[in-house]
C-alpha cells in the first residue's frame, strides 16, 4: 500500500465516521439549531467524500448548494423563528418510538441488502475532472433534459409562491373601513397590540 | 413597449448617473489624499490659544472684595466664597475662595461681572488629573498663571488658522516675521483716528 | 505550456537525489507551499491593515501610525500581539461551542481558498479544475459560521448582524457567480490558470477588463459586499448594530473574524486581478520583450526575472484594488439593508443574466475575440 491509499483510507474512515457520528447528532439532539448546524457537517463530509471517489465537480457543487444555500435557509428559518418551548412529555411516547426504530431498521435492512447483492465492479477508466463537467452537461442537455426542465420548473414553482407567500399586500376590506373611521392613521394591516402596563400573565399564556 | 424601453431607458440614466457621482466622490477623497495633513503631534507640538481662549480661570485673591456677584452670575453658582464680617474695618475679609473646574462650563460670566476684575480667564486648558476632586481649585491654586505654549522648550507653538498668513493653511515652518491675514487691533485704531469718538456716541446712543 | 520554472519539480528531483522514495519526497513538498500560502496570507493581511490605515489617514487628512517602526509598519503586529494576549471572554450565558467553532468555521474557508490563487504558471498551491467555482463554494460556507457566531453569542445584536450577514452572502453570491460564470465561458475552463494564459500574448489589450466591463464592475461590488467592506458592511453597523455578530468577541476569536476580512478583501484583490486585469501578465507582453532584447524564453535568468515579475504584478494589481476599496470606503456612506438587498436583487442579478447573455452571443458571432 503507497502513502497516497493509506491517506485516502484514513481520510474514507474519518470522513465517513464524521458523517455518520453527525447524522446521529441530527436525529438526536433536542437542541434544534444543533441539529441544523450538524446537517452542514454531514453535508461536508459526504462532499469530502466525493472529493475521495475524484468526483471534484460534484463535492463542489454539493458544498455550494447543500451548505451555502440550503443549509443556511434552514438556519435562517430556525432563528427568524426561535421559539424555545419545551416538550410536554407524552404518554405512550415508547409505542411511537419503537414505530420509528422499527421503520428506520427495517429501511436500514433493505438498504444493505441492496448494496450487499449489487454487483460492484470497479470501473478501470481513469476519471478526468475537466471532461466531468462537459459530460455531466451534456446528459443534462441530452438524455436528462425532462428530468432537468421539470426540476428547474418545480424551482421556479416555488420561487412564484414564496414570492405570492412573501407580499401579502391586499388589505382585507374590513380591515380598510375600520381604519377609515379613524384618521390620522396609515392604511396598514391591523396588528396586536402590545398591553401597556398590563399583567405580564396574559402575554405569557398567549 | 415604447413604455417599458422608457423605463429601460431611465434605469441606464440614473445607474449612469450614479456611477458619475460616486466618481466624483473618489475623485474628491483622491484629491484630499495629497494634501498635507492637519495633525498637531500633541505633547511635542501645541496650537497657540488665541486671545480670547477661555481656559482656566485666573483669580487674585487680594483684588477681590468678596461681592459675590461672580456667584450669582454663574449659572450653577460655583464659585464659593468664603468669607466674615471685619468689624473694625467695616468690610468684608475673604477667608477662602474655590471653583470646581470639573463642573465649570467655562461661560465665563464670572470673569464678565466682576466689578474688580480679579477673575480673568487663562488660556490653560489641560486640565486631566486621576481624581476629580483634584480639579476642585482654591485660592492659591486659582492664583497660579499657566505655563505659556510659546515660553515652553520641549514644545513647538503651531498658530491657529485664523492667525496664519494670507493663503497658508499649513503652521509648520512659518517664515520668520510672518503676520496673519488682516490688519491688527492697534493697526485698525491708528487707521480710523477721526471716527472714534462718533462711533463711540452711536453706541452710546 | 509548462514554460516558467517548476520549483516543485526540481525540488522532489533534488530530494530524490539524496535517496529518498517519489511518495516521501511528494509528501515532504506538499505541505511547503500551503505554509508559505498561510505565511504569505498573513503578511498580506498585515500589509492591507497597515495600508488600510495609513490611506484612512491620508484621505482624512491626518497622519496615521506612525512611532511603532519607520512609518508605523509595526502597528498591525502590534494590534495582533495585543489581541493574542487579551483575555479570551466567553459570555456566561451564550453557547460555549458554537461560540468557538463560529471564526474557525468563518476563517477556513478563506485561508482553504488560496489553493486557487496563482502567482505564475507553476506559481499555485494546487491547480485544480475546479478553480474558481472551487472558490465560491467555498466562500458559500462562511455564513454558516456567521450564523453560528450570531446564535452562541446570546445577543440580539450578535443575532441581527449574523442574520444580516447571511443574506448578505448569499445575496451576492450570485451576481458574483454569474459574472465569474461569464468570465468560465470565455475561457472554456474554471481553471485560474487556464484563465489566465486565455487573457496573456496581448499585454495589456488582451485582458478580460476590456471583454467584460460589466461583469468586472458587477464582479467588484458583489466582492466588496461579500467581504462585508464600508459600502455594504450592515452586518457591523456600529450605530445600529454595535459590531454585529462579532459584539461579544474578544482576543484571540475576534482577531480571527479580523484577520479573516482582511484575507478575504485581499483574496477577492487577487481572484479581480486574476480573472480581469491578466493576473501575473506583465501589460505589455514579456515574450516580446525578450523577442527585441534577443533573450532566449529558455534563458534561467530571463526565467526567474518572469516569475518574480509574475509576482510583483499580481501583487501589485491586487493592492491596487485595496486601495481603490480604502479610497471607497471614505467615499461612499453606508447603504440601508433594503436598498441592499434591492441592490443586489434588482440591480446586479438582471445586469449580470444580461452580462452573461451578451458573453453568450458575442462569443457565438466573434468567437476569435471572446474565446472560441
Amino acid at each position: 500500500m503507497t502513502l497516497a491509499e493509506g491517506v485516502q483510507l484514513v481520510s474514507t474512515i474519518i470522513l465517513s465516521v464524521m458523517m455518520i457520528g453527525a447524522a446521529i447528532g441530527v436525529v438526536l439532539l433536542s437542541n434544534i439549531v444543533y441539529s441544523a448546524f450538524l446537517l452542514g457537517g454531514v453535508f461536508i463530509s459526504m462532499a469530502g467524500l466525493y472529493l475521495l471517489l475524484n468526483a471534484d465537480f460534484v463535492a463542489t457543487a454539493q458544498v455550494l448548494i447543500y451548505v451555502g444555500a440550503v443549509n443556511v435557509l434552514i438556519l435562517f428559518a430556525i432563528m427568524l423563528v426561535n421559539k424555545r418551548q419545551d416538550f410536554a412529555p407524552m404518554p405512550k411516547a415508547w409505542v411511537r418510538r419503537g414505530a420509528t426504530a422499527m421503520v428506520c431498521a427495517g429501511l436500514f435492512a433493505l438498504l444493505s441488502t441492496m448494496v450487499l447483492a449489487t454487483p460492484w465492479s470497479f470501473s478501470t477508466t481513469v476519471p478526468s475532472s475537466a471532461g466531468a463537467i462537459k459530460a455531466i452537461g451534456r446528459h443534462f442537455f441530452t438524455d436528462f433534459l425532462l428530468p432537468f426542465e421539470l426540476a428547474s420548473v418545480l424551482l421556479l414553482m416555488a420561487l412564484v409562491g414564496a414570492v405570492i407567500l412573501a407580499r401579502r399586500e391586499f388589505i382585507p376590506e374590513s380591515a380598510v373601513t375600520d381604519l377609515q373611521a379613524t384618521p390620522l392613521t396609515l392604511p396598514e394591516r391591523p396588528r396586536e397590540l402590545v398591553p401597556v402596563g398590563g399583567t405580564p400573565s396574559q402575554e405569557e399564556s398567549k | 413597449m415604447m413604455n417599458f424601453l422608457k423605463q429601460v431607458g431611465d434605469y441606464v440614466k440614473e445607474a449612469g448617473q450614479a456611477a458619475k457621482f460616486i466618481g466624483q466622490g473618489l475623485s474628491v477623497t483622491f484629491d484630499h489624499m495629497k494634501r498635507r495633513p492637519v495633525t498637531v503631534q500633541y505633547p511635542y507640538e501645541k496650537l497657540i490659544p488665541s486671545e480670547r481662549f477661555r481656559g482656566r480661570i485666573h483669580f487674585e485673591f487680594d483684588k477681590c472684595i468678596a461681592c459675590e456677584v461672580c456667584v450669582r452670575v454663574c449659572p450653577i453658582n460655583l464659585p464659593v466664597v468664603d468669607w466674615e464680617f471685619n468689624s473694625a474695618t467695616k468690610k468684608k475679609k475673604l477667608k477662602h475662595y474655590s471653583i470646581d473646574f470639573g463642573v465649570c462650563i467655562f461661560c465665563g460670566n464670572c470673569v464678565e461681572y466682576c466689578p474688580t476684575n480679579c477673575l480673568s480667564m487663562t488660556e490653560e486648558y489641560e486640565l486631566s488629573t486621576y481624581d476629580r476632586h483634584e480639579l476642585n481649585y482654591d485660592n492659591v491654586a486659582l492664583g497660579r498663571l499657566p505655563y505659556k505654549v510659546t515660553d515652553d522648550p520641549m514644545v513647538t507653538p503651531l498658530r491657529e488658522l485664523a492667525y496664519l498668513p494670507k493663503g497658508v493653511l499649513d503652521p509648520h515652518d512659518l517664515p520668520a516675521g510672518a503676520q496673519r491675514a488682516g490688519l491688527r487691533p492697534e493697526q485698525i485704531v491708528a487707521a480710523t483716528p477721526a471716527k472714534t469718538d462718533s462711533t463711540k456716541e452711536s453706541n452710546a446712543s | 505550456m509548462n514554460s516558467g520554472i517548476d520549483l516543485q519539480g526540481t525540488f522532489i528531483e533534488s530530494l530524490m537525489d539524496l535517496g529518498l522514495p517519489l511518495g516521501a519526497a511528494k509528501a515532504i513538498w506538499m505541505p511547503l507551499p500551503m505554509l508559505l500560502m498561510i505565511i504569505g496570507a498573513t503578511v498580506g493581511v498585515l500589509v492591507t491593515v497597515w495600508l488600510e490605515r495609513k490611506i484612512s489617514a491620508a484621505a482624512q487628512q491626518r497622519i496615521g501610525p506612525e512611532f511603532i517602526g519607520p512609518l508605523g509598519v509595526l502597528a498591525p503586529v502590534a494590534d495582533g500581539l495585543k489581541l493574542i494576549f487579551k483575555e479570551d471572554v466567553i459570555p456566561a450565558k451564550s453557547d460555549p461551542w458554537l461560540f468557538t467553532l463560529g471564526p474557525v468555521i468563518v476563517v477556513i474557508p478563506v485561508f482553504l481558498s488560496y489553493l486557487i490563487v496563482p502567482f505564475g504558471q507553476n506559481l499555485i498551491v494546487s491547480n485544480v479544475g475546479m478553480g474558481v467555482f472551487l472558490w465560491i463554494a467555498l466562500s458559500s460556507v462562511t455564513p454558516i459560521g456567521l450564523l453560528m457566531s450570531g446564535y452562541a453569542s446570546n445577543n440580539k445584536y450578535s443575532l441581527l448582524g449574523g442574520l444580516r450577514a447571511a443574506a448578505q452572502s448569499i445575496s451576492y453570491e450570485i451576481p458574483l457567480a454569474l459574472a465569474v460564470l461569464a468570465i468560465a465561458m470565455m475561457s472554456n475552463s474554471l481553471s485560474t490558470v487556464d484563465i489566465v494564459d486565455q487573457q496573456s500574448g496581448y499585454g495589456i489589450l488582451g485582458w478580460n477588463i476590456w471583454r467584460q466591463p460589466i461583469g468586472f464592475l458587477i464582479f467588484w461590488i458583489a466582492a466588496l459586499a461579500e467581504c462585508e467592506r464600508l459600502p455594504f458592511d450592515l452586518p457591523e453597523a456600529e450605530e445600529e448594530l454595535v459590531a454585529g455578530y462579532q459584539t461579544e468577541y474578544s482576543g484571540m476569536k475576534f482577531a480571527l473574524f479580523y484577520l479573516g476580512s482582511y484575507i478575504n478583501l485581499v483574496l477577492s484583490a487577487l481572484l479581480v486581478a486574476i480573472l480581469y486585469l491578466g493576473g501575473w501578465e506583465f501589460p505589455i507582453p514579456l515574450d516580446a520583450i525578450a523577442g527585441w532584447l534577443n533573450v532566449s524564453p529558455t534563458n534561467p535568468v530571463f526565467q526567474v526575472v518572469t516569475a518574480s515579475l509574475g509576482i510583483t504584478m499580481t501583487l501589485l494589481k491586487a493592492y491596487f484594488l485595496v486601495f481603490t476599496a480604502i479610497l471607497l470606503r471614505w467615499t461612499v456612506p453606508r447603504v440601508r439593508i433594503d436598498q441592499l438587498l434591492d441592490l443586489g436583487w434588482k440591480f446586479l442579478l438582471p445586469i449580470s443574466l444580461v452580462n452573461l447573455l451578451l458573453t453568450a452571443a458575442l462569443k457565438i458571432s466573434f468567437p476569435a475575440f471572446f474565446g472560441g
